[in-house]
């Protein structure tokens, strides 16, 4: 096999690759707006679901006999 | 700025009577209502809280689009997102001595004493005038609440209904003897929508001042759409900025979403029960660059004259106040703390209402 060949195979496997570390220097990179914005919108998200779950709550309930 | 100077009167605005003061402490209630004497047990929704209108069984026979219900006013612009701010704690420092007295059905006065390392301690009088002019059950106007430190420095509001559609209102703010902020407002509420103007800081010698437009419709019973242009001029320099909102009221939740250059801001109130009120909060500034999402909750217990607000958000700070009334004394005691834990700073507040 030519070496452009093996250069072919190997190329889509870096660039998957580099893809992934690039995708985790942006989820770990603090300083960069996208990606705060990407993990806020997911943190209101989370928010909002918990907000809309969490209706059982009661204080004054009397506490249960054991 | 100018929302600054409207929230600037804290605890004044309609807190008339040993009832209110002593019920609610923090936060001012609405600009605009007088005589506010609240009825526990006769509203099971929160103060400002609109529901949706059921529209009215269409009668037989008669084709359905022509009985359609009138939309309801939609309320202020300002108002959209302070139903999920009132859930969060504010954040309190120092020590705080209030004390509330009222000497008429239409005046109060209060004395304040404050205690604090990181702003300055001092004593502030204040005094809230509401007239005979009823306008519903628990407005009267004109409303007129100011309030002067110990260094001379004045903030001052006057409200007025002047026509049954038309509000007007006055701020003033000074700094010893130099103004600050001068504010005129005029706001219209239609049928089924709210338009305001506000004129901020006018300088007619200098060429130099800020308006704020407002414009809030009804859609339908539940949606509400509503636009903001706030215009600004000085010498040498002016410039706009516009921002669209958008308000989705449910049966136990109000979603509001703000965008604009500015930003953009988007809040999710949430009532599960009689005790439990729930906000989420958004906000993201493309100019700063920065964004921040906080969590909040209020446990409201007025079998046990207990109100506790907590709250989390992105940039690690945690806070939380708990207010208690010692009945059957006029007295309300409030405890508060933030922890940032990025920055390690911890801050502490405790305040006493009498009256």
């Amino acid at each position: 096999m030519s070496a452009a060949g093996k250069k072919a195979i190997a190329a889509p496997g870096y660039g998957v690759v580099e893809w992934i570390s690039t995708a985790c220097r942006l989820a770990t990179d603090r300083n960069d707006f996208r990606r705060n914005i990407l993990v806020n919108l997911g943190l209101f998200a989370a928010g909002v679901w918990v907000a809309r779950n969490l209706s059982d709550l009661d204080l004054m309930s009397p506490q249960p006999i054991i | 700025m100018i929302q600054c100077l409207t929230f600037g009167m804290k605890g004044h605005c309609g807190c008339m009577g040993s009832v209110l003061a002593a019920s609610s402490p923090t936060p001012p209630p609405a600009p605009g209502s007088g005589v506010v004497q609240g009825a526990p047990g006769l509203v099971s929704v929160p103060p400002g809280f609109s529901m949706p209108s059921v529209p009215p069984p269409s009668v037989p026979g008669q084709p359905a689009g022509e009985t359609g219900s009138p939309l309801p006013n939609p309320g202020t612009y300002e108002e959209c997102h302070r139903k999920c701010k009132e859930v969060f704690p504010i954040q309190m420092e120092g020590v705080r001595l209030v004390v509330n007295k009222g000497l008429s059905n239409h005046f109060q006065v209060s004395h304040t004493v404050t205690l604090s390392t990181l702003a300055e301690s001092g004593y502030r009088f204040g005094a809230t005038y509401v007239g005979t002019q009823q306008t519903g059950p628990a407005e009267s106007f004109p409303v007129m609440v100011g309030d002067m430190d110990n260094t001379g420095s004045l903030n001052a509001q006057v409200i007025h209904q002047l026509t049954s559609a038309v509000r007007s209102k006055i701020a003033i703010q000074t700094q010893q003897h130099k103004f600050v902020n001068w504010q005129c407002d005029l706001e219209y509420r239609g049928d089924d929508f709210t338009s305001a103007v506000t004129l901020g800081n006018p300088d007619v010698l200098l060429g130099s001042g800020i308006i704020v437009a407002h414009y809030l419709q009804s859609i339908s019973p539940a949606l509400a759409l509503g636009g903001e242009l706030v215009y600004h001029r000085r010498p040498g320099e002016e410039g706009a900025v516009t921002s669209l909102m958008g308000r989705y009221t449910g049966n136990n939740y109000v979603a509001t979403l703000t965008l604009g250059g500015a930003g953009a801001h988007a809040t999710y109130y949430h009532r599960a029960n009689d005790q439990l009120q729930l906000g989420v909060e958004f906000e993201g500034s493309m100019r700063t660059q920065e964004t921040a999402v906080s969590f909040g909750y209020q446990l409201d217990l007025p079998k046990a004259n207990l109100l506790f607000k907590g709250s989390v958000d992105s940039n690690w700070v945690v806070g939380a106040v708990l207010e208690k009334k010692l009945l059957p004394l006029p007295l309300s005691l409030a405890l508060g703390a933030f922890l940032n834990q990025k920055k390690n700073t911890f801050q502490c507040g405790f305040n006493v209402t009498v009256g």
